[in-house]
């Protein structure tokens, strides 16, 4: 009879020897590690994106889904950031006698900086969450054990199609954005002035170059990748049932916004590198 | 001895010592159990024992760390992707929480695993796989609806009917009976005891519904600290004076 607990000479636990990463700071180690986890989660979406069974129906859903459901959130807020915009810059211009730059400043400002940026962030708020949640709540449901034990691979049928439905959709909803808020702009321009639909977007493309429109429009696909990839992660890793699937569309979006300001920082180097800027 | 009693029973599950941990929770610690073809099981066990994950082994859901689970007479751990998928299209599995793709209706819901695993199928084939089923369950009038839309009970009608779709020779039910209303409850046994006798099917309860153990069971198995601690008629077990086991039966 065991009469408690007993250690044999070989179980006794020798001092593990301390690695470099046991000397960071806690949040830190946590940092690398979700950093780790997620490198690991986008190669595991290369591997099997490009082999069959190819989820086409499943994409173009998603696709439709994604980009019809955002439509309406990114066409307001981007024809009032076009309006406002044009509304704040006009006074400065005007003390300059420089309002006739106004088209010019407003499509170049938006076109390569605000429209990718802030549409982005407005995708990660809205689709991230929605993925970041939607999947939580499948796995804490048991939905995704309930596709596999109906012989579908989970992972390419649900984060393979919105990862690349993401990808494929936010640089045309960003392109959508950008139009609506430069007519926003237009708009605001005839307030005070009178000035041809025709005219205004002559000095809006006039200003504007390959070298501006290229780079803006490449990392808007790094952003929608990064916005499907985060909710992806963040809900196919969800945990603690109910609360875990708050937790997962709140972390969505905090990790999402975060990679939206750091590729675009990576897309600023890169562009300045190769002489854009 | 008659002539039924002669016939050697055919193993369809044989479980020797599993082993499964979660970290430093030892779940599973050389679990054995063999389950012959058209016998109802049910595994008796406290909460959090390792009931519902030992199911998740025997479709590979979940993989497990040493013994021996074969199913059909293949290794679970050996198979590779395909072979494990055709092990899986012969077992339905019917989830703790009906695992209703929210997304879709009822009947697209039905539709997936015959499109999945039934693919040479036509349009009209599978419409009248997932109404016969329906039918079955008594919810064809449901086929349209979208699971938010339904009842507690009737989530549980439709996860059993989309388990049964490919009429599989192995049923796994993981606590059909929990939360349910003694009535409804009585249903979804019911409802087992019929898929049985229809599909003469080979299945494995998890339950600590003792009601449900005793209307289903050919053999109890009461899993205590992740090994078959006792294994018997419902009778013989339920007689038992174990103080491990007795407690189930109070």
């Amino acid at each position: 009879m065991i009469s408690g607990f007993q250690v044999s000479e070989g179980s006794k636990m020798k001092p593990k020897e301390k690695d470099v990463l046991d000397y960071l700071p806690h949040s830190v180690q946590v940092f690398l590690n979700e950093a780790g986890e997620i490198t690991r989660f986008a190669i595991r979406f290369f591997k099997q994106v490009l082999g069959p069974p190819y989820e086409f129906k499943e994409t173009a859903r998603q696709s439709f889904d994604i980009g019809y459901r955002s439509l309406p959130l990114i066409g307001i807020t981007a024809f009032i950031i076009g309006l406002v915009l044009t509304l704040q810059s006009r006074p400065t211009l005007a003390e300059f006698g420089a309002e006739s730059w106004l088209p010019s400043m407003v499509g170049i400002s938006i076109i390569r900086e605000i429209g990718p940026v802030v549409f982005a962030l407005i995708c990660a708020g809205k689709i991230g969450s929605s993925i970041g949640a939607e999947l939580g709540s499948m796995k804490v449901t048991e939905q995704i054990d309930a596709m596999e034990v109906s012989g579908t691979n989970p992972f390419k049928y649900i984060v393979v199609t919105r990862i690349i439905s993401t990808t494929l959709t936010i640089p045309i909803l960003i392109v959508i954005g950008d139009a609506i808020a430069l007519y926003g702009s237009y708009l605001a321009v005839n307030i005070r002035a009178s000035v041809s639909f025709t005219l205004f977007f002559k000095q809006v493309f006039e200003s504007l170059q390959f070298s501006d429109a290229i780079p803006a429009l490449i990392k808007t696909f790094f952003f929608g990748f990064a916005i499907g990839l985060v909710g992806c992660y963040k809900g196919y890793n969800s945990k603690k049932g109910t609360e875990g699937v708050g937790r997962s569309a709140n972390s969505a979006v905090v990790v999402s916004s975060l990679m939206v300001f750091l590729l675009d920082l990576i897309a600023v180097q890169i562009t300045q590198f190769f002489g854009f800027l | 001895m008659t002539q039924y009693q002669n016939i050697t029973p055919v193993p369809v599950i044989e479980i020797q010592s599993l082993v499964k941990s979660f970290g430093d929770n030892h779940v599973l610690r050389n679990y054995s159990l063999t389950i012959n073809q058209s016998e109802n099981i049910v595994v008796l066990g406290k909460s959090g024992c390792g009931k519902s994950v030992l199911i998740k082994c025997i479709v590979g859901l979940l993989p497990y760390e040493g013994g021996s689970l074969r199913v059909f007479g293949q290794e679970v751990s050996k198979l590779t992707q395909i072979e494990l998928d055709e092990i899986r299209a012969r077992i339905g599995f019917v989830f703790q929480s009906s695992a209703l793709y929210d997304s879709m209706t009822v009947r697209e819901n039905l539709e997936f695993p015959l499109r999945r695993h039934g693919k040479h199928k036509t349009r009209a084939e599978i419409d009248e796989m997932v109404k016969e089923t329906l039918e079955n369950v008594g919810l064809l009038n449901a086929i349209n609806l979208m699971p938010s839309e339904l009842s507690g009970g009737m989530r549980k009608r439709i996860g059993l009917a989309r388990a049964l779709i490919l009429h599989p020779e192995v049923m796994l039910y993981d606590e059909p009976t929990t939360g349910l209303d003694p009535i409804t409850s009585r249903e979804i046994i019911n409802l087992m005891l019929d898929v049985q006798k229809k599909y003469n099917t080979t299945s494995i309860i998890i339950s600590h519904d003792m009601n449900c153990a005793k209307l289903t069971a050919n053999k109890l198995s009461v899993m205590v600290d992740g090994i078959n601690y006792m294994e018997g008629s419902f009778d013989e077990v339920s007689n038992a004076k174990d103080q491990k086991v007795h407690p189930f039966f109070e």
